[in-house]
């Protein structure tokens, strides 16, 4: 009754549409009115706009400041994306795998970095990178943001590497395969929308990162956040609105393709 | 036999060494001598502590922090919880619609939801607009740049945060066990609050819990919709250190901001652990 | 006292008046009618999708009608909500509360009508003892087992008294010997309390281990109704005939008032049937009542009157330790399946001459039919 669709009355049933179209709308419209607005020629992002206009996007592909720092941003998220894979990988065999003791401790520690706030994180290693002299380095941009990706990228595959039926690797073992053959051959490919879906995720949290950013960053090397956030801080020009929607594309897209590999893992 | 066991816990501990050399370096190091110089800077002792509780700005942060945070967590639990009816209720389709709806929101970039908040708010802002057009009120209503304005945003940011936890949690409720509530005599008020309520408490306060800890550590969407007189304490972390190059300071209200978000981090893993729905599907 | 529970029994507790469920095009129950007697122990038996389960929720109140009536001591129920009714019911999965106590979980329905603490108390001990979980008073539910957990559900279902107990399929999550367990302990139950009880299953065994009477059901419709033994000596039809117990299916010609032709035999019927001469007919005989012998066994012992008599093949025999199943092929190149007790029986061959024999008062003749009732011959 409070939970089957059918049992309701009319009157339920159309207020239970209409709530949840509502909160829907709430979600959803800010990240469509956004879009609509860097193709609006107000100034001051007046909605409805007083007319179409391409002209926020010239200003955007025409300074080299933006341009560049999508560049970074593209740099580092890519990067990220395959370290904190790459690393992701063999500690995620070591836990699903492993039969020492202390494997619970060990995952909360490695998805600490999700629960401890960014903005202590980027303070932390924003101190000893000064120290260091490493700050306004890719380097340094990369690191950071490999730290915060690394939950994301071993919960990802480490709930792939779950699912897996170790018996089938045995298998390829018994049938003459190397412990490594076998993994690459018949565990690897059954895993790898997960694997897939950790770079995806690594590379959208570092995409779309901003604190550790903003502490990295030097004059001469920013990502697009941060040069988002450091325009914003001064005014609301409508480039921002180009920035915001080209942000907003590339995370629809990883989305779409995240979705498409975990439809095409579960047709297996 | 023994040798072969034994070669494979040596094996399990090599491929965990990268990882834990990273985090190690880049984690763990750089967070220990955060902490570390809120005692030693700029000399060794406890005054900075002492310096922080005696000043009223600070205290005044930690207030706002908390209430931002507890209202924040307040609204998108009351957002949140007819939307992961609503979605348990929907047919298949239109549910896995919704669900997709909201990683969308949730995956999309927190700048660009944050700016729009910020356009759609300011007092030339639509929302305004409409307000004033429809006639229910004269003036702009203030809503950037103050508390009002951060508790908007981030009650929008952190609505998901609710929904997927607590969906998950109504989803997981056998149908058949609030038809016995009715057939045993409970009207549908009584089991809603004695049964279905109940049932979904796990979900709720993993989702509610998650939503205050999140909300205590926000930087972005404070900065950018509050203003600078009720600033939280994330903002004032970094305002120490990047106006006052005061670590000392940073690095005490960063300890107490880690200390109670690993706390009530440890409440989030004991919630889920003891969760009755979990242990019990019916069947 | 007994002289007025036996007057009470013949008065029906809940009456079923042309019930009807429609789901836009399918009709899932379809215009029945049936009187529950006060204090009997009912069985919807169908198989899924034959319309009792739905029949139960609309009892229940869990689904509403398309059209009829349900009366509960000559009161409309229709527009009652369930949690009004005052009807006990155990559910196929338990459906316990998972987040209270067994004690909670049973205190609830006397909570619900505010009962006062003591009482609740005494009661909830009861029934505790009833059901023999006064051990588990303070556990939850997941931390019982599945037996457990059944037992939980029916001292809910039965603390309030209710006037009338639903149990839909409540044992078929449980395995065989635990479900044999609580069948007896169920009839036990419903002889010592005296509740009427409508149970839904889909298992002839118990719905004939547990019932007094057993509702039939089959495509919405109840296609028999009566005491166990009746339905499956004289099944109405072909249909019970094959749902409930194996049996043989021949086709025949009557040819008189107690004769009729099978192939080229001549067979005598049961002088009681009432089919139309010089028509087909399906003959139904169950394999217990076949009577196999051996040529010799044949020509030593006498064909009692009233009895007929045709030869056969035996294709295969199979010992089953208490008995004796044998398949044989009569001269029509039907096959029909008997069942003996096996201590009586001599080794039958395959490929071995055989008279089969059986009394024409065990066999039963439906003038109607359809193929697929008869298909489903040994399928149950």
């Amino acid at each position: 009754m409070l939970l089957s669709h059918g049992s309701l009355g009319w009157k339920l049933k159309s207020s239970l549409y209409i709530i949840t179209g509502v909160i829907a709308a709430f979600l959803a419209l800010p990240i469509f009115f956004i879009m609509a607005l860097s193709f609006g020629s107000s100034q001051w992002l007046v909605f409805p706009p007083p007319s179409w206009t391409l002209k926020w996007y010239e200003r955007f592909f025409d300074n080299s400041q933006w341009i560049e720092s999508a560049i970074t941003s593209l740099q580092v998220a890519s990067l990220t994306s395959i370290i904190a894979t790459l690393l992701a990988i063999p500690a995620s065999f070591a836990l699903v795998r492993g039969q020492f003791r202390g494997r619970d401790y060990l995952y909360t520690f490695f998805t600490l970095p999700m629960v401890v706030p960014v903005v202590i994180i980027a303070v932390a290693v924003y101190g000893t990178f000064l120290n260091l002299g490493l700050t306004g380095t890719l380097f340094a941009f990369v690191a950071s943001h490999v730290i915060i990706a690394l939950p994301f990228a071993i919960i990802s595959i480490i709930n792939s590497l779950r699912l897996f039926d170790k018996s089938i690797e045995d298998a390829a073992v018994i049938c003459g395969a190397h412990r490594i053959q076998a993994i690459i051959k018949v565990t690897f490919p059954a895993i790898k929308p997960g694997v897939i879906s950790a770079a995806l995720f690594s590379f959208l949290v570092s995409w779309d990162e901003v604190v550790i950013s903003v502490m990295m960053a030097s004059p001469n090397l920013q990502t697009l956040p941060v040069k988002m956030w450091s325009t914003l801080r001064q005014d609301l020009t409508p480039v921002i609105a180009v920035a915001s929607t080209l942000l907003i594309l590339l995370s629809l897209l990883i989305m779409i393709i995240a979705s498409f590999v975990r439809k095409q893992s579960n047709h297996h | 036999m023994f040798m072969i066991s034994s070669r494979k816990k040596w094996n399990n501990v090599t491929l965990l060494f990268p990882i834990i050399l990273f985090l190690f370096l880049f984690f763990i190091i750089p967070l220990a001598s955060l902490l570390l110089r809120s005692l030693t800077e700029p000399t060794f002792g406890l005054q900075n502590f002492e310096q922080l509780l005696a000043t009223s700005t600070y205290v005044q942060v930690l207030f706002n922090t908390f209430l931002v945070a507890t209202l924040v967590t307040v609204i998108s639990l009351l957002i949140g919880f007819p939307l992961a009816w609503c979605i348990t209720l929907m047919p298949k389709g239109w549910g896995r619609f919704l669900i997709s709806i909201i990683l969308l929101s949730m995956w999309t970039s927190l700048l660009a939801r944050t700016y729009s908040w910020l356009v759609l708010l300011q007092s030339s802002g639509i929302i305004n607009k409409t307000l004033m057009a429809i006639g229910i009120i004269n003036q702009p209503l203030e809503m950037v740049h103050n508390l009002t304005g951060v508790i908007i945003g981030m009650s929008y940011i952190m609505v998901p945060f609710i929904v997927l936890p607590l969906q998950a949690c109504m989803s997981a409720i056998d149908p058949m066990v609030l038809q016995a509530a009715s057939i045993c005599g409970a009207s549908a008020r009584t089991v809603f609050f004695r049964i279905f309520l109940p049932l979904c408490k796990p979900g709720l306060f993993s989702g509610a819990l998650m939503v205050f800890v999140m909300s205590l550590g926000y930087y972005v969407t404070p900065a950018l919709l509050g203003g600078v007189r009720d600033m939280m304490l994330p903002e004032f972390i970094v305002q120490q250190i990047q106006n006052f190059l005061n670590w000392g300071m940073a690095s005490a209200s960063a300890v107490l901001l880690i200390l109670i978000t690993l706390v009530l981090f440890y409440l989030y893993l004991k919630v889920q652990t003891d969760s009755p729905v979990s242990s019990n599907t019916g069947a | 006292m007994s002289l007025q529970t036996n007057t009470m029994t013949q008065s029906p507790l809940v009456c079923l008046r042309e019930l009807n469920k429609e789901y836009g095009n399918f009709t899932a129950v379809d215009h029945i009618n049936l009187d529950i007697r006060k204090g009997e122990f009912l069985t919807f038996l169908g198989s899924s999708g034959s319309g009792k389960s739905t029949t139960l929720s609309m009892i229940a109140g869990f689904e509403t009608p398309t059209s009829g009536e349900i009366l509960l001591n000559d009161a409309s129920l229709i527009n009652i909500p369930s949690h009004k009714r005052g009807i006990g019911m155990v559910f196929q999965h338990y459906s316990l509360f998972p987040h209270m106590s067994v004690r909670d979980n049973i205190g609830f329905p006397l909570d619900i009508r505010k009962v006062a603490k003591d009482e609740r108390d005494k009661k909830v001990d009861e029934i505790l003892q009833l059901v023999q979980l006064e051990a588990f008073a303070d556990r939850r539910p997941s931390m019982l087992s599945g037996g457990q957990k059944q037992r939980v559900a029916i001292a809910r279902a039965l603390v309030y008294e209710p006037e009338i107990l639903l149990m839909d399929e409540p044992l078929g999550a449980l395995d065989k010997k635990l479900r044999e367990d609580l069948q007896d302990e169920l009839r036990l139950l419903h002889k010592r309390l005296g509740i009427t009880i409508v149970y839904v299953t889909h298992d002839q065994d118990e719905a004939m281990r547990l019932s007094e009477r057993i509702a039939i059901f089959k495509e919405g419709e109840i296609v028999g109704l009566g005491t166990g033994k009746d339905l499956y000596r004289k099944p109405p039809n072909a249909f019970v005939a094959s749902f409930l117990g194996n049996s043989n299916f021949l086709k025949i010609n009557v040819t008189g008032a107690a004769s009729a032709q099978l192939d080229k035999h001549h067979i005598i019927l049961d002088d009681l049937h009432v089919m139309p001469i010089n028509q087909q007919a399906l003959l139904m005989i169950r394999p217990e009542n076949l009577q196999i012998l051996t040529p010799e066994q044949a020509k030593n012992e006498a064909l009692i009157n009233g009895f007929n008599q045709i030869s056969g093949t035996v294709n295969e025999s199979v010992f089953l330790g208490e008995s004796l199943t044998c398949s044989i092929t009569i001269p029509s190149g039907e096959q029909l399946i008997s069942k003996n007790i096996a201590t009586e029986q001599p080794d039958l061959e395959p490929g071995s001459t055989v008279f089969i024999r059986w009394n024409s008062k065990h066999s039963s003749l439906y003038s109607k039919w359809e193929q697929s009732d008869i298909n489903k011959n040994s399928a149950q």
